[in-house]
């Protein structure tokens, strides 16, 4: 193919090795051929499809463990091979991103198991869209590529739609999936004619090209207008998958018509994914600066992040403040937290302070942290709803003694996704808090829109909110602690509990883990973004071919 | 006499994308929404295949992306309507504005 033949930088590499690289994704595909195969030959059995799939998925694991060792050792500091001038990367970013989702797939897959898997007549399709959204958000995370990027987020998308509405015969699941795929579709559309203008302007899909043409132009003080709109559109694409304000209605709605289990993959990866892929074009865009355009470039960018960040974590925290079903706020909990993952973005966009790789590492730290949280949080409302059959404040009450085993980790959860100490969600957001604190110009005369300005005023809407959602997290616990009005006891099956319970372990531990945490991700940020300093440009990009088009 | 170039298929485009916008907007039926994003990708479509035509010879990104676009747009096409087709089990319409029991 010609696009995998432009690559004149893997002439030398041997094709086996170039391909160990990508065996997890591989690995994936193969997984969703067996299960398509599976009920063919042994019959639509739900065990039969969870066996098959959980082989996969831990076979993508440990290829990622191994790819994640051959990545880390590789003499080239973190970026180990590309195709195709980024088509697909193999780096630590994107290895890391598929052992979280590996993690977070066996997650959902257990909570099914509990909860869905005795009526569940459609075993083989869930496994299939579960593992296609997560090949589509590997997918995401591993490119540079305009077309690969808008490919890819089809490819986690188109399952995500069908997923919410998994339940054909659940109105409200339904609906949730019309607006989720009207929404997302309308987004992708939008997000399509942006990238084919970007290529019109830069002749090339590689956004390093696209990079180096805006900084180009910016350095020669002309940008044509047409360039603007492109980014705004493209971006708003990846807007949606991150649900900033104005781009977040369809998810609570999505997340509430949802089965429990759909919203719990949704809220968290969907999110990551986005974020993560945010965070790479933020990186290529940051590597390619420099040339002084810090005023024109930089504090734009960063300050139009930064108070989307900070609209969304407000939004979040306030819509979240009345809701009377504890999965609905949790959804709203959802956006509130991208919210605070943006501000990290907002940081490491700015390129020639030493300590820019900061926000990275506050946000691969608080990713990690945050699927934690969800999991438990999500677990227990599970466990609870299936009991009671509400998802309710209401059935809430009196957990503590109804069922110890889940309003421990509840409790844990939601402290941790407040933030307070001595669990990770402390962590996780003093080291956003950290890296919003280290921002600063390097040029130009301080200003009311100076970036330190930025980060403080950053700094301030996240404590506050913090502050502020400290009140709706604890309406829950006060619920589960101090109220009780004799309901019966919630039956709890033991892997439910072991689950939740090992979330909330894992939240203590990470706590105590904060050192060797911080420092592997300070590690990997670094490799980050030495590596996609050398990704190469395209040669025959021509980039002021289009002026008549201004 | 007029020659037809870039600019023309880039102005086909940017009212395509401006009557798709238009139809999402206004349209208050599932399938007419679905319409208007069609006809946005399409004018993506067209923008990279003009691009590649003008932009010098022998480019064939923005051909391999108009022909990606096109397969992106029949699988969501088939998604889109299966999932409309659901929802008029359940509820017996597709307009937007009545299936509103969750409070977007």
């Amino acid at each position: 193919m010609y696009l995998l033949a432009q690559a004149n930088a893997w002439a030398d590499i041997p094709v086996g090795e170039h391909l160990f690289y990508f065996s997890p994704l591989i690995a994936l595909v193969c997984t969703m051929l067996a299960i398509v195969a599976c009920p063919i030959i042994l019959g639509r059995g739900a065990r039969t499809a969870a066996v098959v799939a959980s082989l996969g998925v831990v076979a993508t694991f440990v290829l990622a463990l191994r790819v994640a060792g051959a990545v880390g050792d590789g003499g080239v500091s973190g970026l180990s091979t590309w195709i195709g001038g980024g088509i697909l990367i193999a780096d630590n970013l994107s290895v890391c991103f598929q052992i979280i989702l590996m993690l977070f797939v066996a997650g959902v897959m257990w909570l099914w198991w509990l909860g869905s898997a005795e009526q569940e007549r459609n075993a083989p399709e869930f496994f299939i869209l579960l593992l296609g959204s997560a090949l589509g958000m590997a997918l995401m995370v591993s490119t540079v590529n305009l077309l690969m990027i808008v490919v890819a987020f089809e490819a986690a998308s188109l399952p995500s739609y069908a997923f919410v509405g998994f339940d054909k015969r659940d109105r409200l699941g339904a609906e949730a999936s019309l607006k989720y795929m009207v929404f997302g579709a309308i987004c992708a559309a939008i997000m399509l004619y942006g990238a084919s203008l970007l290529y019109g302007l830069v002749g090339s899909l590689s956004v390093v090209d696209v990079a180096n043409y805006t900084v180009r132009h910016l350095a020669g003080g002309q940008a044509p207008i047409l360039l603007w709109i492109a980014l705004i559109c493209f971006l708003s694409g990846i807007a949606f998958k991150i649900s900033a304000v104005p781009f977040h209605f369809w998810c609570p709605d999505a997340f509430e018509g949802a089965k429990i289990e759909v919203t719990t993959w949704l809220s968290v990866v969907s999110k990551a994914a986005g974020l993560l892929l945010l965070a790479r074009l933020a990186t290529v865009f940051c590597t390619a600066v420099d040339y002084p355009v810090e005023m024109t470039l930089v504090r734009p960018l960063a300050w139009t992040i930064g108070i989307m960040a900070a609209i969304t974590c407000t939004f979040g925290n306030f819509s979240a403040y009345k809701q009377q079903s504890v999965k609905r706020l949790l959804a709203y909990s959802s956006i509130a937290h991208a919210g605070y993952m943006l501000m990290a973005v907002a940081v490491f966009i700015h390129p020639s302070v030493e300590g820019h790789e900061a926000g990275l590492t506050a946000l691969l730290v608080y990713v990690i942290i945050y699927m934690f949280m969800n999991l438990g949080a999500f677990g227990v409302t599970a466990l609870v709803a299936w009991d009671t059959g509400s998802d309710k404040i209401e059935s809430f009450t009196g957990l503590g003694r109804r069922a110890p085993w889940l309003a421990v980790p509840m409790i844990i959860c939601l402290m941790s996704l407040v933030g307070i100490p001595p669990l990770a969600g402390f962590i996780g957001k003093w080291w956003i808090l950290v890296a919003l604190g280290s921002l600063h110009d390097t040029v130009g005369v301080q200003g009311w829109f100076s970036l330190s300005t930025l980060g403080w005023f950053l700094i301030i809407v996240a404590v506050l909110n913090t502050l502020f959602s400290l009140y709706y997290y604890l309406r829950v616990v006060v619920e589960m602690a101090l109220k009780d009005e004799g309901q019966p006891r919630v039956r709890v099956p033991l892997g439910g509990a072991v689950l939740v319970n090992l979330c909330a372990l894992a939240l203590l531990g990470l706590f105590v883990l904060a050192n060797p945490l911080k420092s592997t991700a300070d590690r990997f940020s670094r490799d980050i973004f030495q590596a996609t300093a050398t990704l190469p440009a395209e040669p025959d990009s021509i980039a002021s071919a289009t002026d008549e088009t201004d | 006499m007029l020659t037809i170039g870039l600019t023309h298929y880039l102005l086909v485009a940017a009212v395509l994308f401006c009557s798709g916008i238009f139809t999402m907007m206004t349209k208050r039926n599932a399938i007419g929404i679905l319409i208007g994003v069609e006809l946005v990708l399409n004018s993506a479509g067209v923008n990279l295949v003009a691009f590649d035509r003008y932009l010098g010879p022998g480019r064939v990104d923005g051909q391999i992306m108009a022909l990606f676009v096109i397969v992106l747009a029949a699988a969501e096409a088939a998604l889109a309507v299966g999932i409309c087709i659901n929802l008029y089990k359940n509820l017996a319409t597709v307009d937007v504005d009545t299936a509103a029991t969750l409070r977007g």
